[in-house]
């Protein structure tokens, strides 16, 4: 089973690579909003239904679809954050639990309207990339890399750069940052609160949306996907700790290679126990992640 | 208001309360017919087939007027109570619809661990259930007194399929077994293993696997193996993305089956192309010939009830098994001629009744076992074996019943 051990590396990067775009956006969202989303996966599924409908009604490639889907999602995002900031900064008590509340509502009300609006069947989103992989080989070591994986992998990536030039380079970026360390001082510098937090969720609304098309073609989709995707967001956040953005892919990584190890090499029924296990022993260890630069 | 006029509101509110609660039952105009099954959560998919086959027979019997006792026809109502594909839900939903709804009778859930979840309920309040679905064989191990399904178990089902390959002239002769781990999928695949071990087919890896799980390494791992067949065990999204997850690292094992879920339309449509060949079993399609007594006719004629009612969507094997169930009920309560409500006499009288009865529908024969293993489970039916051909499921097993030839090897991902 030697032979296994490059694809076995390879196929947990190619999974973490899924992981990291679900919980990139998320990531971002609490760092500067300080919010945790748990509708992160309806946003995601409601994605991956935008790429199907696109591919219906356009007959074109649902990756195609991914710069339009990004601009839609954004808007509604955009549209939509004024609410969320209304119940985050409310005079009533406990605001942070009020915010959770309104994104488990959020996740119910989109959950029940796709049930009712697609259905209740799977559906797959077809791509140019869906079938076919790279290939090579030497002596008894192979190696298997499939196209849309590897498109997946390259998004992540690509968000990943994209997100970091913004943050690092730009003065809205450093308008985000200060947003995320000091809501009150970053006011009184000039900073517009309001426009700056819009932004932020309407980037990361339009990250895991276009997320979902790329989790609709390399798996599946339907209207109840979503719980599953929000928890390994959480997994993965809670890992690198919360609001630490450049510890997401690592956590993420980690979290692909641990699976893929444990499918090639172990018992597959005990793979969630060992992530848990690992996610519990992290978290005894270093309560704010493996970097230990969360919050 | 004084102080004692507040006394005698309260004692009068509490008077019109208690009567409310202990006063006699009074005599219904219509058959309470629970339903407990999974309308959101994981299953909702399956969940969803089940009711429409419910709906179905619902409405068929409540357009002849209803059900007729003693020259009074009595409608149905459908009461629902959504599992969300929890097995403790399921619990809390037959304590609802037992002890609040005081339905008649049941009609049970899509999954095989929320069947098991209420059965002992129903146990409790003597309300008897059957369900149009839940396949697993630790069900009727259990031997619960008021449980009765339409569906056989599905080490009958499935171990039929595997003997069809086997006895194949370059059957395969290695395989690699997967489950997801859930009631139904995991006595699949047990099916599947035990089978494969007493025909001689030499399982080279067999894994029970969380709900949901990517398979990409797990296939990768078979790949190195080179089985002649992959046979799993799953619901419809797993089944799914195993096919993309084989078309991704191009391997086409000679072939492939899964049992449930090929049967839904869904698996076909979003598959397209790569559906095709992929083998299933089952105990209904549209295109055997039966002939029933009550209710509908023929299969064709349940198919094209049912199309008409959902247009996008043809029956499978769930969605007939689940009409049977009511089409059961419907037969046991003519003859147990009891008007509505029925009281826990009758409802000990209709499970007697239910265990002889031998009913022919458009579905099939339907005859409870009374003993063994099977215990109260359907043992009038016929295994079939089908195979995604054209994007429709098409009989190839038994030769009786085949509308096709079974296409083995499957053709590669990439030819086709």
């Amino acid at each position: 089973m030697l032979a296994l051990l490059p694809q076995a590396i390879v196929d947990g990067i190619l999974l973490g690579g899924i992981y990291l775009t679900v919980a990139m956006g998320f990531s971002l969202a609490f760092g500067v909003l300080h919010v945790i989303d748990f509708a992160v996966g309806e946003w995601i599924m409601l994605g991956a239904f935008a790429g199907l409908g696109f591919t219906k009604w356009f007959h074109l490639d649902p990756l195609l679809s991914l710069p339009v889907i990004f601009a839609v999602f954004a808007t509604v995002g955009w549209m939509l954050q004024p609410l969320l900031q209304r119940v985050l900064s409310g005079s009533r008590g406990r605001p942070v639990l009020m915010g959770l509340v309104f994104t488990f509502g959020l996740a119910l009300a989109f959950r029940g309207s796709a049930l009712t609006v697609f259905g209740i069947f799977t559906h797959s989103l077809d791509t140019v990339l869906s079938q076919g992989s790279l290939h090579f080989s030497r002596g008894s070591f192979f190696l298997t890399i499939p196209f849309i994986r590897l498109a997946g992998l390259v998004y992540a990536l690509a968000v990943i750069v994209a997100l970091n030039y913004l943050l690092k380079k730009t003065d809205f970026g450093l308008a985000i940052r200060a947003v995320a360390q000091n809501k009150e001082a970053a006011g009184l510098m000039g900073v517009d609160i309001k426009r700056t937090s819009g932004a932020v969720y309407g980037i990361y609304v339009g990250i895991s949306a276009m997320t979902g098309v790329f989790i609709g073609a390399i798996v599946s989709l339907n209207a109840g996907m979503g719980p599953d995707l929000a928890l390994f967001a959480f997994f993965v956040v809670v890992l690198a700790g919360m609001g630490y953005l450049s510890g997401v892919p690592w956590a993420a990584f980690l979290l692909g290679l641990i699976q893929s190890f444990f499918l090639i090499y172990f018992n597959p029924s005990y793979v969630l126990l060992a992530l848990f296990t690992i996610l519990y022993a992290v978290l005894l260890i270093s309560p704010t992640g493996m970097f230990r630069k969360g919050v | 208001m004084n102080r004692s006029s507040w006394w005698i509101g309260g004692v009068l509110v509490l008077a019109l309360g208690l009567s409310v609660a202990v006063g006699p039952v009074m005599a219904a105009d219509e058959f309470k017919i629970g339903v407990i099954t999974s309308l959101s959560g994981d299953l909702a998919t399956g969940g969803n087939v089940t009711k429409r086959g419910y709906d179905l027979w619902a409405k068929a019997v409540n357009a002849q007027g209803g059900i007729e006792i003693k020259g009074k026809k009595y409608p149905v109502r459908l009461i629902y109570g959504d599992d969300q594909s929890q097995p403790a839900q399921a619990a809390s939903a037959a304590e609802r619809l037992a002890a609040q709804e005081k339905v008649d009778c049941i009609l049970g859930p899509y999954a095989s661990g929320t069947t098991i979840a209420a059965a002992p309920v129903l146990e409790k309040y003597k309300i008897p259930m059957i369900t149009g679905s839940a396949e697993s064989p630790l069900i009727w191990k259990q031997k619960f007194r008021y449980t009765f399904g339409t569906i056989p178990p599905v080490n009958f089902t499935g171990s039929a399929a595997i003997k069809v390959l086997a006895a194949l002239p370059q059957g395969p002769k290695t395989a690699v077994i997967y489950g997801t781990n859930d009631t139904f999928s995991k006595a699949t695949a047990e099916a599947f293993q035990s089978t494969a071990e007493q025909v001689g087919i030499k399982v080279l890896r067999f894994n029970i696997l969380p709900p949901k799980q990517d398979m990409t390494p797990l296939m990768s791992a078979a790949k190195v193996l080179n089985p002649d067949l992959i046979a799993f065990g799953g619901h419809d999204e797993e089944l799914i993305n195993l096919v993309k997850v084989l078309t991704q690292i191009n391997f086409t094992p000679k072939a492939l089956i899964m049992h449930y879920g090929v049967t839904e339309p869904a698996f076909a449509q979003a598959l397209g192309k790569n559906a095709e060949q992929v083998l299933g079993a089952s105990v209904w399609t549209s295109s055997i010939q039966t002939k029933g007594a009550i209710g509908w006719p023929t299969s064709k004629a349940y198919a094209d009830a049912a199309v008409a009612e959902y247009p996008k969507d043809p029956a499978d094997y769930t969605q007939a098994a689940s009409s049977a169930a009511g089409l059961v009920f419907q037969a046991a309560l003519s003859q147990l001629a009891v008007a509505p409500p029925l009281d826990e006499a009758a409802r000990t009288k209709l499970v007697e009744i239910l265990e002889k009865i031998d009913l022919q529908t458009f579905y099939g024969r339907v005859k409870f076992a009374t003993e063994g293993d099977y215990y109260h489970s359907n043992a009038g039916l016929t295994p079939l074996m089908v195979q995604i051909a054209g994007g429709k499921e098409v009989v190839v097993a038994p030769a009786e019943s085949a509308q096709a030839k079974l296409v083995y090897p499957l053709t590669p991902w990439d030819k086709r």
